[in-house]
């Protein structure tokens, strides 16, 4: 009796610490603070280390549909999927922005290797896509031309 | 070889447009349909309602128009649109009430029996007047544009078929015609010399669409327009900001000029389908 | 009055793609008001949720590299027609919005 009663409080216990480290009760608070040294960060390199610290980079394993030429720098959307197994962050870098980290996504279980979002870009720039999964880090990149048109008022 | 091609095209053109009188709306129709058909071999007719993102030279560029469209910034409004178009005025009709006296969407603008050339626009402040309403002054963005937005998508899909056969509306197309083939402004192009002559090419590292198809997609949403705050126009706003582009001065919207420009465009359209509203940069 | 946001669920293979709107200014702190020559502050989404039945999925952290009204997109790998989906979102001048939809 008391053992069986031991064993239901200590599942229950541990199903409780499972959730609020998830966010179950509490499903609109972020996780994280908001990684502001990587977002203040003006050289691309830095804010890649403040997200990943000394992580080995490796290229491949990413997709990045985007344009190859810009409509408008205020507006260029991005694409990102990856089939990488075990995906806990993508981050999305704009080398020549004055702050080149745009966006990173923190992956749960319960989402996978997929982001979409649209970027501020303030000239032709190489943009950089960075996939963390497992212990590695990986990286894609495009530039993408941003020149400056719009007929029409 | 395809220098010569697009010189006898255009000295075809020029003969049309000289006659006048005599080249039927029909045999124009066929010419400039034509014309794109030769230009442009890879695009079928119903793609022109995507306008410049279906040519060839825009290839570097349609998958920035080919991501906003998996979300069309759009959307949103669009809810707005809808529930406005909607909305019962104080006496409880609706502008569904007037519309449905008059014609589909893929037969505007129409002459009517007085000879007035009556686009959406102008029957939707027609409706309000009619019903007590205050009339909307803003004729190129916002609450007119949703509004006509509201209106055409219920067509989409259905292909353009505008009247033109009475000598009223006639007189309406040659006028329109000779708008669209005339060059004014500062820099002394017309309607033609960017969208037909020169269709595809690059102008200040803009691609210039077609002519063709231009108004099946319209009102439109222009990311240009959203990041200063007044992201719809209506097709008026549009041939402003052309006429101003090359140092022309614009005529108002619902002019009589801009009325026959757009029947025109829309005679020109005969056969395409309605993909309303649109997505542009 | 509240910022319009509007969500989208999209089927992608054997999973769902959740795209979201909002209506937010994004501001970069270094544009100049045209009126008053003044600069107009930094003002932008800092955070946004995603939850699956009341569970975080996602989370994403932006800057003012991300554009105005800016779009998101996240995937669902194990969601089913029935479930509920939330976002909300919160910016650097404590405002913050939701949504809520259920997948179909």
């Amino acid at each position: 009796m008391q053992r069986r009663t031991f064993l239901q409080n200590t599942v229950a216990g541990a199903v409780l610490v499972t959730a609020s480290g998830v966010g179950l009760l509490n499903p609109r608070k972020a996780q994280a603070a908001w990684p502001k040294a990587a977002f203040a960060a003006v050289k691309s390199k830095d804010s890649v280390k403040a997200l990943f610290g000394d992580a080995e980079i490796v290229e491949g394993g990413i997709t990045l549909k985007a344009p190859l030429q810009a409509e408008n720098g205020a507006v260029v959307p991005l694409k990102i999927t990856t089939s990488l197994p075990n995906v806990e962050e993508i981050a999305v870098v704009v080398e020549k922005n004055p702050f080149p980290l745009t966006s990173r996504l923190k992956v749960f279980p319960g989402s996978g290797g997929y982001f979409a979002v649209r970027v501020k870009m303030a000239k032709t720039s190489k943009v950089y896509v960075y996939v963390k999964a497992g212990d590695k880090v990986h990286v894609a990149a495009q530039e993408i031309k941003v020149t400056i048109g719009g007929c029409g008022g | 070889m395809k220098r010569l091609i697009v010189t006898v095209t255009l000295t075809g053109f020029a003969m049309v447009v000289a006659a006048g009188a005599w080249a039927t709306p029909k045999d124009d129709i066929a010419q400039y349909q034509g014309y794109y058909k030769k230009r442009f071999p890879g695009v079928a007719l119903q793609s022109y309602s995507d306008g410049v993102n279906v040519l060839p030279q825009y290839a570097a560029r349609r998958a920035n128009w080919e991501l906003l469209m998996e979300f069309p910034p759009y959307e949103a409004e669009m809810d707005k649109a809808r529930a406005e178009w909607a909305k019962p005025f104080a006496n409880g009709k609706t502008f569904s009430d007037c519309f449905k006296n008059n014609p589909p969407a893929t037969k505007y603008p129409y002459v009517d029996a007085k000879g007035d050339m009556r686009s959406v626009v102008g029957d939707v402040n027609r409706c309000l007047k009619a019903n007590g309403e205050k009339p909307i002054k803003n004729l190129k963005t916002g609450k007119i544009a949703r509004l006509v937005a509201a209106f055409k998508e219920q067509f989409n899909g259905q292909k353009m078929a505008v009247n033109v056969n009475s000598p009223a509306a006639l007189k309406w197309y040659d006028r329109g015609k000779k708008i669209y083939w005339t060059r004014r402004g500062q820099l002394n192009f017309s309607c033609a010399s960017c969208h037909v002559q020169n269709a595809g090419n690059q102008i200040r590292g803009d691609v210039l669409g077609a002519g063709l198809g231009q108004g099946t997609g319209f009102p439109v949403y222009r990311t240009k327009w959203m990041l200063k705050g007044k992201p719809w126009g209506t097709l008026h706003r549009r041939y402003a900001g052309c006429n101003k582009n090359v140092r022309a001065k614009p005529f108002k919207p619902q002019s009589k000029e801009y009325l026959a420009l757009e029947f025109y465009q829309a005679v020109m359209n005969t056969g395409i389908s309605l993909k309303v509203p649109s997505q542009r940069q | 009055m509240a910022r319009t946001i509007k969500m989208k669920i999209k089927k992608s293979g054997s999973e769902y793609r959740v795209l979201v709107l909002v209506k937010h200014p994004m501001e970069t702190g270094r544009r100049k008001d045209k009126k008053t020559g003044k600069l107009v502050p930094a003002h932008y989404i800092e955070t946004m949720t995603f939850s699956l039945n009341g569970k975080l999925v996602a989370e994403a952290n932006m800057g003012t590299g991300v554009s105005k009204n800016p779009l998101l997109g996240i995937s669902l790998t194990a969601a089913k027609p029935g479930d509920k989906v939330s976002i909300h979102w919160a910016d650097n001048k404590g405002e913050s919005g939701s949504v809520e939809s259920v997948v179909k």
